[in-house]
């Protein structure tokens, strides 16, 4: 996420654009813990379905901008179980969410308190697989008033919390997010902590958490230094996500990652983990995602609908071909 | 801002609007401000403005240049006349009932499309009772709109003199993760403190370890709290042999009291150099 860029910039980092070649990881399976596919569109579905993905998380987070009414966060929370599972349902991949109010709008604490009220309706759902994304941003009482409170729910419903670590002030920040998990009883091995980078990572891992790394061009994680890292910690409880949403990001950062991991020498086995076993060992503590399941929904009717609703809209056909100069 | 310079820049952002907008435009400013139902026609305006003003940089003659000069407001010279004329309505509402007042703004700001919402912020020196902004202010520290951050970040004295230290280096920090001008926040310097040091120190450590560079300004935060430890630091970013990067410190340093700091900065004979020409300073970063 985030913030100023320009063309000019990202082009003298990361030089013309170049197409992915995926043909290093053929055939393999990934597991995107962490994308906002609200803010994607159904070509990020398609794309992602051909590059391996067979499973996401997708988050609860903040849309950009404040919500200004309790409504807009039950529609938001129920878009995600309903119409964007389904959506995503009709391109062979199956959608977890989790469920959680994110820690910028913590900061609105009359709004804050009426979304704790109804948070019980969302988390008990199926395929709710944790509590998230939960933490701080700028490292406000409030926001530690509301992440305190969500660990109180996680622990009462035996859900996996998933938490975003600051952008700002990254490293006490996730201190500080860990020693509130422990202070309140959780197992670290019940917490992913998310958005690490070189100066959180040990810490995190040498604590029993699960570390989650988010590979988005130019304020996250790179994908050289995320091979670098798994180079160094080993595949270990660590996962990694693309995390992308309405900013400059990349929904293919899974399978990129994992075809780099190939490249530079990493074993299939390492990248299995970290690209897809680990995140489903850690979120399947939720009773609320069996592997199984990916395997269902491959049997897709894109003819389907959703109360009504299809995402083919007047005459399409279910699939267009991407290979093709023509688009007609 | 003074209190008692209200008047002295009412005066003159009045004079400027008059003198950047048709006589057409005039004469609704004037029904607005003068209905009975104020704050309710203020509000509609607000949205309106652009539509009877457009959005052309404001010209100012000399007289005009003087007074904002005098109010200490020069940095609004070159605001577009729409921004100048939201700021103008909103610093018109009546100040008497704080409870009225604040619930009109706050309204404004829930509705906010982003010019708006730059004029809202940069509305904020020209409100009364300043205290009850401050959560406001807060708030648009969240923002990721770029605009939207420049008009609380550049050239507004609001934060500086009315944020508690929590939100104030939330937002240093953040202008630097944006990109911002930082040269053009107001009370960069008064409002230094050791927590924003070490956790700008931090940021540093993050943008090595992702080798990414470290904006010089930064250093400047740093300079009055060098101790034992964060000695240590500088050592590290010295040793990257980045020339803007090092000066930065080297100033930094210069600015201390720490002596040990000092003697290691004279091992570099090049920082050692630029320090005794005495042309560096924080406005060449």
């Amino acid at each position: 996420m985030c913030c100023s860029s320009s063309i000019e910039r990202d082009k003298a980092l990361m030089g013309e654009p170049e197409a992915f070649d995926i043909s290093a990881v053929k055939g393999m399976k990934f597991f995107d813990p962490h994308v906002h596919m609200t803010s994607r569109t159904t070509d990020d579905y398609q794309a992602m379905a051909d590059a391996g993905v067979v499973a996401l998380i997708e988050p609860a987070f903040w849309l950009g901008q404040p919500r200004t009414g309790l409504d807009s966060f039950r529609d938001y929370y129920s878009s995600l179980i309903g119409w964007e599972r389904f959506r995503s349902s009709q391109f062979g991949i199956k959608h977890y969410c989790t469920i959680g109010l994110n820690s910028r709008e913590a900061n609105n604490e009359s709004l804050a308190e009426q979304v704790m009220e109804i948070l019980p309706l969302f988390v008990y759902k199926e395929g709710v697989v944790g509590i998230g994304e939960i933490g701080f941003d700028d490292q406000t009482a409030a926001e530690e008033k509301y992440y305190r409170l969500q660990l109180e729910l996680a622990k009462e419903a035996g859900l996996p919390i998933q938490v975003h670590t600051p952008h700002r002030d990254k490293k006490k920040g996730t201190q500080r997010s860990m020693d509130i998990a422990l202070e309140h009883g959780l197992d670290p091995y019940s917490v992913i902590i998310d958005h690490n980078n070189e100066e959180t990572v040990k810490e995190v891992l040498d604590r029993g958490f699960w570390a989650a790394f988010t590979i988005y061009p130019f304020t996250k994680m790179g994908n050289e230094r995320m091979v670098e890292i798994v180079k160094q910690y080993g595949p270990e409880r660590i996962m990694v996500n693309s995390a992308a949403d309405w900013g400059i990001s990349d929904p293919l950062a899974v399978p990129k990652t994992a075809a780099l991991m190939k490249m530079r020498g990493l074993s299939d086995q390492d990248i299995e983990l970290v690209t897809y076993r680990n995140a489903i060992t850690a979120f399947a503590q939720s009773g609320q995602l069996d592997e199984a399941d990916f395997n269902a929904q491959k049997n897709v009717d894109l003819t389907e609908k959703f109360e009504g609703n299809t995402i083919l809209r007047g005459g399409q056909q279910p699939r267009t071909d991407k290979s093709s100069i023509i688009i007609s | 801002m003074k209190r008692d310079d209200t008047m002295a820049i009412q005066e003159a952002l009045s004079a400027i609007v008059k003198s950047n907008v048709s006589a057409d435009s005039q004469n609704w400013l004037e029904s607005v401000i003068q209905s009975a139902d104020q704050s309710n026609k203020i509000s509609q305006a607000f949205v309106m403005v652009p539509r009877k003003t457009g959005k052309s940089v404001i010209q100012l003659n000399e007289a005009q240049k003087v007074s904002i000069a005098a109010a200490g407001i020069s940095y609004i010279s070159n605001w577009t006349i729409d921004r100048l004329c939201r700021v103008w309505l909103l610093s018109n509402l009546n100040a008497a009932d704080q409870e009225k007042l604040y619930a009109t703004v706050d309204r404004l700001f829930l509705s906010a499309e982003m010019s708006e919402a730059v004029a809202l912020y940069s509305a904020l020196p020209f409100l009364a009772h300043p205290e009850i902004w401050v959560k406001r202010c807060a708030e648009g520290i969240r923002s990721n709109i770029g605009s939207v951050l420049e008009a609380i970040m550049e050239n507004n004295p609001y934060p500086s003199e009315n944020l508690d230290d929590a939100a104030w280096n939330q937002l240093v920090l953040k202008a630097f993760f944006t990109e911002k001008d930082i040269r053009h926040i107001v009370g960069l310097d008064e409002r230094a403190n050791l927590e924003l040091a070490l956790t700008l120190i931090d940021y540093a450590n993050e943008r090595w370890a992702a080798g990414r560079k470290v904006h010089p300004q930064l250093w400047r935060l740093v300079g009055k709290f060098i101790n034992a430890e964060i000695f240590e630091h500088l050592k590290v970013g010295l040793m990257h042999y980045d020339q803007i990067e090092q000066r930065a410190i080297a100033l930094a340093v210069a600015q201390s009291d720490y002596q040990p700091a000092k003697d290691y900065i004279h091992t570099f004979p090049e920082l050692k150099l630029a320090l005794s020409e005495g042309n560096l300073n924080w406005d060449s970063f």
